[in-house]
């Protein structure tokens, strides 16, 4: 009689727990990730979601998952941009990140706006290393040109929706 | 029953307490500073936290003034805008799902007749044109590029040498700093990395790290992993040919063997992989213009 109620107490337990981790956590890994309405590149935005924003997985299937944020919001993401542990998220991000249009205080902003700086672009620590060392110019042009060069987001998904490449990918079944 | 339970608690006992012991033994021994065990210890806690403490500032200094000795080793970015425009955008695709996501990345072909990639801290990331000519599609640039993605991530560079570590000490590192004692610490760092980068190469462990990054981050980006594989292959066609493999990505890195072995078996985690895009005709038109 006592193993029967225990062994009903084992399953009991074990449902909870398969219940509870039915809607699974992820974390968005990937800059310029967006939600959508549905599980399409081509669907309208529901919302911009942050590195390191955490939602619930409410439906998945092929490579767009059904999710909720934290804030309620309910849409579709594209698999590849969410991960199953949280990302380290840097402090100190440099630049305003990948596209540069975040702007946060940081420190690099700060380092180029030292006043010490020879040529535009280079850091302040690679000119004065440059000019220490005696760098011919044509190489700090070079590195210069090189560090001007920006991709941005609007460019980013022009150029993955002319390759059909993830979220952009035409699949059978549209990719669900 | 109970006896047997009794029995298996008592084994639980006698065997923790042993671990115990010794695991106490070895404390003892850490405590003691002129220890063997100590002395590792201290080294182990050194090195896991100074690449930590590096901020982006300085590990953007280092990066540039490392590029800026790459370029003059290599040869300088060719004179071919589309090309340096399509790399850029292949390398953002892959850095924005990378797994340092949060830092801004810059591409550029180097003309060079070694087939080669490498990427300084902070962002920066050179592949020679000889390199580009052997490629077949898009997937496998990402793939290259994605891998110099991973060591800048894991800050492979930063870890690999002990004076870049004592960097951590002196704070961030700027145009009026870096003259004196500073500067010195500083320019000597850049000389062992350059070592390290160009010619040694990095920890084997570090390669295969940057290997299982590049099939990740390619693969959640929607590019086929496979292309990791592909790529090694082709270097290998190309190393077994070679009299001279100085200053190759075969020359600086592990054996492509035991690499293409790991990848293959790190393949298996993307079973739907040959349904990714490979997107070759785009990469015979961009990598072809002049």
């Amino acid at each position: 009689m006592k193993l029967t109620r225990y062994v009903i107490l084992v399953l009991a337990l074990t449902l909870v727990c398969t219940v509870a981790s039915a809607e699974e956590k992820r974390w968005v890994s990937s800059e310029g990730t967006t939600l959508k309405s549905d599980a399409s590149a081509s669907a309208d935005n529901v919302a911009e979601l942050a590195i390191g924003s955490e939602v619930s997985v409410l439906e998945s299937g092929g490579r767009w998952l059904k999710v909720k944020t934290v804030a309620g919001q309910e849409g579709w993401v594209y698999a590849g941009r969410v991960s199953d542990t949280q990302p380290a998220v840097e402090v100190e991000g440099g630049d305003g990140g990948i596209f540069g249009d975040t702007m946060k205080s940081s420190q690099i902003n700060t380092a180029k706006a030292d006043s010490a700086r020879s040529i535009r672009g280079l850091s302040p620590g690679a000119a004065q290393y440059a000019k220490d060392r005696g760098t011919p110019e044509m190489y700090k042009k070079s590195l210069d040109k090189v560090l001007a060069r920006k991709v941005t987001e609007k460019e980013l998904r022009m150029f993955l929706k002319e390759g059909r490449i993830g979220e952009y990918a035409v699949l059978l079944g549209g990719g669900k | 029953m109970r006896t047997l339970i009794y029995l298996v608690l008592l084994f639980l006992t006698v065997y923790a307490s042993t671990a115990s012991a010794g695991f106490f033994d070895k404390l003892q021994k850490f405590s003691n500073p002129d220890s063997k065990e100590s002395k590792i210890l201290s080294g182990v806690t050194q090195i896991a936290s100074s690449s930590k403490e590096i901020d982006y500032a300085t590990e953007r200094n280092i990066g540039e003034s490392l590029a800026l000795e790459g370029l003059q080793r290599f040869g300088n970015p060719v004179k071919n805008e589309t090309l340096q425009i399509y790399v850029n955008k292949i390398g953002t695709a892959v850095a924005v799902n990378s797994k340092r996501a949060t830092i801004p990345y810059q591409f550029a072909v180097l003309d060079s007749p070694v087939q080669n990639a490498f990427a300084v801290p902070g962002g920066v990331i050179f592949v020679s044109n000889a390199l580009v000519s052997i490629l077949d599609n898009e997937a496998e640039l990402a793939a290259v590029l994605a891998h110099e993605i991973g060591h800048v991530s894991a800050k492979h560079a930063l870890k690999s040498t002990q004076r870049a570590q004592l960097l951590q000490g002196v704070g961030t590192i700027t145009a009026a700093s870096i003259k004196g004692n500073k500067g010195k610490q500083f320019a000597s760092a850049i000389g062992d990395m350059q070592a390290v980068l160009f010619d040694k190469g990095l920890d084997k462990n570090m390669e295969f790290e940057a290997d299982y990054a590049a099939m990740e981050t390619t693969y959640r980006t929607g590019y086929d992993p496979s292309a990791m594989i592909t790529v090694l292959e082709k270097l290998q066609k190309i190393e077994a040919s070679s009299k001279d493999k100085n200053g190759s990505w075969f020359s600086t890195h592990p054996p492509l063997a035991e690499r293409i072995a790991r990848l293959r078996t790190q393949l298996q985690k993307y079973p739907d992989y040959p349904s990714m895009a490979n997107v070759k005709d785009r990469f015979v038109k961009q990598a072809a213009a002049k």
